[in-house]
């Protein structure tokens, strides 16, 4: 007994001096828990969150966005916008990580390669604006007819394929990064698979990164506004996607910033933490596969689970945590309308669950479909906690409701995009968060030459609607046109929204200037700093 | 002195028969018999079997008697604790309301308020239920907006607000529903005023009990209404015995369709390669020589292979394909390669018993080997076979286990013991009866099964008897 109580004496004493420190206000570190291993660290690739993190901190565009929110200088000094070109003057003191100046020959050859077919980005339809992208990466014209023209080693010239209001917002996304070629071309086809693979240009690089363990970035000393960053490094120890091994980790005061979830969340209501709402602006639905051979192309059967869903349970009793809002549209509703919001301006219709009129279209739909029963759907989702646990909700309403069987396929974050991509999938759970501010960012998300339309939709309606509103500056034009993609979305059932994301979080109370944004990197730890 | 014995007639009549000469005191016992006298003997090997029989009944009968369907979502009472059953007051469908507004007052405040005066008339409007908590207030002059907050256990000024629900952003909204999984306890609900950005440092607070409630088209999904009740009555929850998980599934329920999973794996797959496991090495034993080098060579090649990358080549190998279940690449994966463990033991004790005097004794008697395998042979290692087989049983089902833990094993929503644990370990803190009962039945079941073994060996062993 005696042994004992001095054993846990020591080990009290021991742990006493070694504790866990999250931020360090003399070294300025924080340390934070990536959810999963950043599956695409390539600029011109990238797609997801994580990457595109990373990236936001690592790299900078012509520009980026400044501690408030707004569109600030990044590479660029300076600018000029007309209806049909961009000039952009880049700084002489941009620098990479090497030493050597940022240059417009690094955003040419970067653009160049995003809209290259054979690079096959799914962002390539971003660039979209710049003249020919769209022929270029349809493999119609070479990539060197793309608008973008290196005057010289620091002035950038873009041709506008149509007057395009929300470009500038572009310039700060991740996909219109520089990239050098000289570096690219050094280590072809591993760039960016390791933290000495890659050249950095942004506020911190990338200094050491064990592959699914943990991933380190420092202070850039090369960064061109180093002086206005505070941090000195930003440690993730810890890849997990486990919420409530995050939360563990942030009471052990290992990390200094995490989300919560259903299930976590009353634990750290336990801790007294300061529990903080951000509406990520995501959308989350699920999304149908439109390939011939797949049974969900057929609309009655779509229409079907859409009036069997009851978003407003889902959001309450499923996902547990306060700030989602039930899903009624592609369109979140933050999104900016003509005046007020979109969805002030143009009111989705509210989804309520009609079990009775669902059966009656499933009734039709295996009429139409010539069969007794609906074979088992698949249901691809990623394999997070609660990815999984809406995935079961979805499996037994479905089954209870409609007697139709779902077959789920738990997969990681990259695996999912890569089965997504194939269209190895019936339904998959999936999100969208905006690139830029502005609805286009949501409303051509189906159309059909968007690879991130994984489903295959395609409808020449809906087509000619995006490019109403593409072709189009006047706003009221605009959005009339996405109010016409808002009922098509809700009529022809093209996916099932589920529920607009709110998160709630919990972070060290000693970090400053932590940005929660909803467009790019987010949280952004640029301008964050420790106070003592 | 030499008498001569004179022999008569009668020296030489046969003796007369005696019945009793010998007398069996005791009835005769058989091996097993004598071996069921002293299992039973063993009160803890006695325990574990009726835990065992108990178990079986569980798993076999238990479906028949609780009919609940371990699949159906009782959203109404989601990570519900065991509890006795509950009553429900049935209100009518959510049919979602406008943003209450007082029109009279500004949304915005005219400048940049210093101070803002705290929420008066909090109150609730109707009756407080779990399906809604609606809220209602004065506006404050000057508000530009109002957070509301819910906790669960009374806030000590700004400390310990609980929930941010909503962060409204107009002074002139006077209400809040709250729909966010209420459950029937006592909340706070704390309103506090801002100016459109921040929030002022005043704070008020109500507190409300809602009462469980049901509505009319949940109600009637489950079957607990008739088609003509009407909103207002009370009604009968389904009841909960154990509980139920994350999605309102019955835990009972489930941990008997679990028992099916697990029992199954934990039984048949044991049984067969342990029978494998008793010719081959029964085989390799009796012959001897190069055979047995051979085969045994082969058994140690077969330890050497790891089981999860088999189990995962199998899964691929047999097309199983995602949202399926992996219980039969388990099964022929833990077949094909835990049975070199048997056949040795087996090969061993065949190889000492080939060699006894006995079965020299046979042999001489013109026994051949089919005669010595079945009736010296075999009855000679029984104990070993069946013990190991006692053994094997604890280990699949934690084999099992572990696997649907890490996700290998069965398919939503089928769940397994170890497929509850990985759940219930989740919720561990907040709600620990989702992972206290499947932990509690896969150990149980592994302890009975050991302990019966450790009894069987007792049992069984011949020499044992002459200890006692």
């Amino acid at each position: 007994m005696n042994f004992l109580k001095s054993l846990a004496i020591a080990l009290c004493l021991f742990s006493g001096a070694i504790e866990a420190q999250s931020v360090d206000a003399t070294r300025q570190v924080v340390k934070i828990a990536l959810a999963q291993e950043p599956p695409q660290l390539n600029s011109m690739k990238a797609t997801d969150q994580v990457s595109i993190f990373v990236l936001g901190h690592v790299m900078e565009g012509l520009t980026r966005y400044d501690r408030r929110g707004n569109l600030a200088p990044g590479v660029a000094e300076r600018w000029t916008l007309s209806a049909t070109s961009a000039k952009f003057w880049l700084r002489k003191d941009a620098k990479w990580s090497n030493g050597d100046p940022v240059t417009a020959h690094d955003f040419v050859f970067a653009w160049r390669n995003a809209v290259d077919p054979k690079t096959a980005s799914e962002y390539a339809f971003i660039l979209y604006p710049v003249k020919n992208a769209e022929a270029i990466n349809q493999g119609n014209l070479p990539i060197t007819d793309l608008g973008i023209r290196a005057l010289d080693d620091h002035t950038l010239e873009v041709t506008l394929e149509r007057p395009t209001g929300y470009f500038m917002k572009l310039t700060a996304f991740v996909t219109t990064f520089p990239v050098q070629e000289r570096f690219y071309r050094s280590v072809e086809a591993s760039y960016a698979a390791d933290a000495s693979q890659m050249l950095y240009n942004g506020a911190f690089k990338i200094t050491d990164w064990v592959h699914s363990a943990s991933l380190k970035m420092q202070k850039n000393e090369t960064y061109w506004n180093r002086q206005t960053i505070r941090l000195n490094g930003i440690d993730a120890d810890y890849i997990t996607a486990d919420t409530r091994a995050r939360l563990n980790l942030f009471i052990d005061d290992e990390i200094a910033y995490t989300q919560l979830d259903g299930e976590t969340y009353k634990d750290a209501l336990k801790n007294q933490f300061r529990i903080r709402p951000f509406a990520t602006g995501s959308v989350y639905f699920l999304e149908y596969n439109y390939r011939p051979e797949r049974i969900t192309s057929n609309l009655k059967l779509r229409q079907a689970i859409q009036a069997a869903f009851d978003p407003d349970e889902f959001v309450n009793k499923v996902l547990q945590t306060p700030g989602n809002l039930p899903g009624a549209s592609l369109f979140p509703s933050w999104i900016k309308g003509v005046n007020k919001t979109f969805r002030e301006e143009y009111p989705a219709k509210v989804l309520r669950p009609d079990l009775a009129h669902a059966k009656r279209l499933l009734a039709e739909a295996k009429a139409e479909l010539g069969v007794e029963q609906i074979p088992p759907l698949v249901l691809l989702v990623s394999d997070s906690p609660t990815a999984t646990k809406q995935a079961e909700y979805t499996q037994g309403m479905l089954k209870t409701k409609l007697n139709l069987d779902i077959k789920i396929d738990v997969q990681t974050f990259k695996q999912r995009l890569a089965k997504m991509t194939e269209g190895d999938f019936d339904i998959v759970g999936a999100g969208w968060g905006p690139d830029f501010d502005d609805i286009m960012t949501f409303g051509d998300l189906f159309a059909s030459w968007n690879l991130n339309n994984r489903g295959r939709y395609n409808n020449p309606e809906y087509d000619r609607l995006v490019r109403i509103a593409m072709n189009s500056s006047d706003p009221t034009t605009r959005m009339e046109a996405m109010a016409g993609i808002q009922t098509l979305v809700y009529d022809d059932a093209i996916i099932l929204p589920m529920y607009e994301q709110g998160v709630i979080y919990i972070q060290h109370p000693k970090i400053k200037g932590l940005r929660r944004t909803v467009i790019g990197s987010d949280p952004d730890f640029t301008h964050a700093r420790i106070v003592p | 002195m030499n008498t001569l014995r004179t022999l008569t007639e009668a020296d030489f009549q046969p003796a007369p028969s005696q019945d009793n000469l010998e007398q069996i005191s005791r009835p005769s016992l058989s091996y097993w018999q004598d071996a069921w006298i002293r299992l039973k003997k063993n009160t803890r090997a006695l325990i574990s079997l009726y835990l065992i029989v108990g178990l079986a009944f569980f798993t076999l009968i238990g479906p028949w008697i609780w009919t609940k369907d371990p699949a159906a979502q009782d959203l109404d009472q989601i990570s519900q604790a065991p509890a006795l059953p509950k009553t429900a007051l049935l209100v009518k469908d959510f049919e979602p309301s406008a943003t209450p507004i007082d029109t009279t007052h500004p949304p915005a405040p005219s400048g940049y308020p210093d101070a803002l005066d705290a929420v008066t008339g909090l109150t609730v409007l109707g009756t407080p239920t779990t399906q809604s908590v609606r809220l209602s207030w004065s506006p404050v002059d000057q508000a530009g907006g109002y957070s509301v907050y819910r906790s669960e256990s009374a806030p000590e000024g700004l400390m310990g607000l609980g929930l941010p629900l909503a962060s409204l952003t107009a002074g002139n909204i006077v209400g809040f529903e709250d729909r966010l999984n209420l459950k029937s306890q006592t909340y706070y609900y704390s309103i506090i005023p801002t100016d459109g950005f921040d929030e002022f440092d005043v704070v008020s607070t109500l507190e409300v009990s809602p009462q469980q409630s049901i509505t009319v088209s949940q109600a009637l999904e489950r079957q607990l209404i008739d088609s003509d009740d009407r909103p207002g009555q009370t009604v009968q929850l389904a009841f909960h015995p154990l509980g139920t998980d994350y999605l309102g599934r019955d835990m009972l329920a489930r941990l008997m369709q679990g028992a099916r999973v697990s029992l199954f794996i934990g039984v048949v797959a044991p049984l067969i390669y342990v029978l494998f496991g008793v010719f081959y090495g029964g085989f390799a034993g009796y012959l001897g020589g190069t055979t047995d080098q051979v085969l045994m060579r082969f058994a140690d090649f077969v330890v050497a292979l790891p089981f999860l990358l088999f189990m995962i080549l199998f899964k691929i190998a047999f097309g199983i394909g995602p949202g399926e279940s992996g219980i039969l690449p388990m099964l022929i994966a833990l077949i094909l390669l835990l049975w070199p463990a048997t056949a040795r033991l087996v090969r061993g004790q065949v190889l000492r018993i080939r060699e006894q005097g006995y079965i020299e004794a046979a042999r001489l008697l013109g026994g051949g080997p089919s005669y010595l395998i079945a009736r010296h042979i075999i009855p000679n290692t029984m104990g070993v076979i069946l013990v190991t087989l006692t053994f094997a049983v604890p280990s699949a089902i934690f084999t099992e286990a572990f696997l649907s833990f890490i996700g290998m094993g069965v398919a939503p929503p089928t769940p397994s013991w170890g497929s509850m644990c990985n759940e219930g370990v989740k919720t561990m803190l907040s709600h620990p009866h989702e992972l206290f009962f499947p932990a509690l039945f896969i150990s149980i079941t592994v302890l009975a099964f050991n302990l019966l073994g450790d009894g069987l060996t007792e049992a069984l062993d011949s020499k044992m008897r002459s200890k006692e």
